[in-house]
């Protein structure tokens, strides 16, 4: 403990403290994060054996360079951007256009905002086999419905391969915007009254009122919700998986690589390590430039 | 002395303590898993054995066979198809000398059956436990006054889904799956078969693009014109087929008990239709320039890592002698037939309410069907583990989900699913 040399014996025993209570914190994130990251960093160089017997053969880049020469991995990663944007601007206009509603009085309104968080809160699994029932063709209760209007009975919207991205793309946007709902809802509750007085006063109609006073508010919120939506469906798996295995998002062509067919987990690994290192660096940019931190 | 036999019931307390099997099957379905769990605990009280019973989806089991080999929990017994147990037995992972004595030693394991899960040398990769036949169950009472003959031949197929098709009347001439998955490759694998088409021969060519290839992707893509709509799957062709909405429906052998249990029925569909068993016909084989029949085999094997071989060995046997057999093969009658031939002659297999509303000379028709039984992964003897990374991936599955959902040509499909299977196998 050289570098407690300078300190005075209290200093000293205060910082010997100190670590004696961040230490359990520290173990447990180097065993539950810090180990499968570096793990995974050290699988991306090995051309991983399912064999028994076999052991792990070191290929030192090549899996790097294999995923770069790769035409879908490319087409995955572009799909992967397109989802993550579209996802988080629909869900954030969503969010944000409910938000305003909702800070509005209205008779019933705790009932309204309540429910508003169904889709975020029911397990993922039952609103999945919901959307499929809902929209089975010929049986389904919204395809009865959209015959009334001239729809064929026989679409299968849901199933039909061509459409999975936008039908992940619509299916995450519904369930996620309560989220975003939510956060926005809890910043506008907190704005000061005084400002739209002022605003009116000055003779500020209610679009100038949002853009100069409401937006500004929400600047670091919104931010804040961009930033965290954008780093979770950028991972997406779940959602994606369930609904339909044609979305082609990175995150299912890993789980392809890693699980599937002819497993490849030093390719998997590499793809893994290689979107870390993209995402770190996005999100450094993002913090410094959009939240200002 | 007395510390000394304190000592042995220790020791053998432990002993009975510590020894433990882990079993994966893929009998997931719970009425199936409260079967299998009291086999578990009927031996446990024999030999006081723990068995961990772990259920598994087949689809997922190549998912989670990488994360137990890299987690170090691979069960000591595994239950699955012949395409899993194939990659498996391809990656080392089977103990083949341990499953080949066990076949060896029942001594009246079907040949057809054994051949199925058998390396060219003849040794077993795996034990074949049980085994279920597709064909075409279609409505014989629809079938009759319009004399349209018996499904077996493609013309025959086409013709009756054509005549018996009336969309306005919620009545569709056949029910295909066409889903990228499992049930869609079983489907069109009988289909090829009866035209002479394989993807693959027995040196590895890749014959996606053949002509009796795109001739059978012509012939599905035909039939799918009076296929109930919509990107059917393995539920729409059982509950069609029950509520009468289909003439004629592919499915296994598994849809016997459906057919003729009222309570099972109910469990799928609102209504009972007691006399759907006696109007049902079952065609277990195709033809069009040749005969073919298929059916699926599942097999039961000890694997390479397997902790305790002996006591793996002896739960197998156990499973498979005559009272615990029919224990577990009556959990699916008709579904799960029995792969020796003791079993399958024997009276109490037969007796059970559903194999004898089929009766016994059905019911020998359909257990000896599995001695004919084809798969694109067995060719002259030879197996092609290559046939089964394509499964593992649905490249068939998926050229047929495109087919329809793009409306793609028979030779479009072709092509894209020879491209496809180049890319999986690396070629």
């Amino acid at each position: 403990m050289a570098i407690l040399d300078n300190y005075s014996p209290l200093k000293k025993k205060e910082a010997i403290f100190g670590w004696k209570l961040v230490s359990p914190t520290v173990i447990l994130i180097s065993l539950l994060i810090l180990y499968p990251v570096f793990y995974n960093i050290y699988l991306s160089f090995f051309d991983v054996s399912l064999s028994l017997g076999e052991n792990n053969k070191f290929v030192g880049f090549s899996n790097y360079i294999n995923i770069l020469k790769d035409i879908t991995f490319w087409r995955s990663f572009g799909i992967t951007l397109l989802f993550t944007f579209i996802t988080v601007v629909g869900s954030i206009l969503l969010g944000l256009g409910v938000a305003l509603l909702m800070n509005k009085k209205f008779f019933g309104r705790t009932l309204v905002r309540s429910l508003l968080l169904l889709p975020y809160v029911t397990p993922l699994i039952a609103i999945v086999f919901s959307w499929k029932y809902v929209l089975l063709p010929i049986d389904g209760p919204l395809t009865k419905f959209l015959t009334l209007f001239g729809f064929s009975s026989g679409m299968d919207i849901i199933n039909d391969p061509n459409n999975s991205f936008i039908v992940v793309s619509i299916f995450n946007i519904w369930r996620n915007f309560p989220f975003i709902y939510l956060m926005i809802l809890s910043k506008l509750q907190s704005i000061n009254d005084d400002y739209y007085e002022a605003a009116e006063i000055d003779g500020a109609n209610s679009w100038q009122k949002f853009l100069h006073i409401t937006l500004p508010e929400l600047y670091f919120v919104i931010g804040s919700v961009a930033l965290l939506r954008g780093i979770w469906n950028f991972y997406k798996f779940d959602e994606v998986y369930l609904m339909s295995k044609f979305a082609n998002t990175l995150p299912i062509y890993i789980y392809e690589k890693a699980f599937t067919g002819i497993p490849q987990q030093g390719v998997a690994a590499a793809i893994a390590t290689l979107l870390f290192l993209f995402m770190m660096s996005l999100i450094g940019i993002y913090v410094k430039k959009v939240l200002k931190w | 002395m007395k510390k000394f036999y304190l000592l042995i019931m220790i020791f053998v307390l432990s002993i009975s303590v510590m020894a433990e099997l882990t079993f994966w099957t893929t009998e997931t379905e719970s009425n199936r898993q409260t079967r299998i769990k009291a086999l578990a605990t009927i031996y446990e009280a024999q030999t006081g054995i723990k068995v961990n019973v772990v259920p598994i989806e087949e689809n997922d089991l190549m998912t989670q066979i990488p994360v137990a080999k890299n987690s170090g929990t691979l069960p000591d017994i595994l239950e699955a198809g012949i395409e899993p147990l194939l990659l498996l037995a391809s990656e080392n992972f089977m103990d083949k000398d341990l499953n080949t004595k066990i076949v060896d030693s029942f001594g009246d394991i079907y040949p057809g059956a054994k051949k199925l899960l058998s390396d060219a040398d003849g040794s077993s990769f795996a034990v074949p436990f049980h085994a279920w036949v597709q064909g075409l169950w279609y409505r014989k009472d629809w079938f009759e006054p319009r004399d349209l003959g018996n499904p077996y031949s493609w013309h025959n197929i086409l013709t009756a889904a054509k005549a018996l098709n009336d969309p306005a009347k919620g009545v569709y001439g056949i029910i295909i799956p066409k889903k990228a998955n499992a049930f869609t490759q079983q489907v069109f694998t009988e289909i090829a078969l009866a035209n002479g088409a394989r993807p693959m021969d027995a040196q590895g060519n890749l014959l996606f693009d053949s002509k009796e290839m795109i001739e059978s992707f012509r012939f599905y893509k035909e039939l799918g014109k009076y296929s109930k709509p919509g990107y059917t799957d393995v539920l729409d062709a059982l509950k069609g087929y029950l509520s009468g909405e289909t003439a004629m429906t592919f499915y296994s052998t598994y849809i016997m008990d459906d057919i003729a249990v009222e309570e099972v029925q109910k469990s799928r569909i609102d209504k009972f239709d007691a006399d759907l068993v006696v109007h049902t016909g079952f065609a277990n084989k195709m033809i069009n320039i040749r005969p073919t029949s298929y059916g699926q085999m599942v097999g039961i094997g000890i694997l390479n890592t397997s902790k305790d071989k002996s006591n793996s060995e002896d739960f197998i046997k156990f499973l498979m002698s005559p009272k615990n057999y029919v224990y577990w093969l009556h959990m699916a009658p008709g579904g799960m037939n029995p792969t020796r031939s003791s079993i399958a002659e024997s009276d109490e297999f037969l007796d059970n309410p559903i194999l004898q509303r089929y009766g016994k000379e059905k019911m020998a028709e359909i257990v000896a069907a599995l001695n004919e039984v084809e798969r694109f992964e067995f060719i002259d003897g030879k197996v092609l583990t290559d046939m089964s990374k394509l499964d593992a991936n649905f490249v068939i599955g998926k050229a047929i989900n495109y087919m329809f959902a793009n409306d793609w040509s028979p030779q479009q499909t072709a092509a894209w699913a020879q491209t496809e299977a180049k890319r999986v196998l690396g070629k």
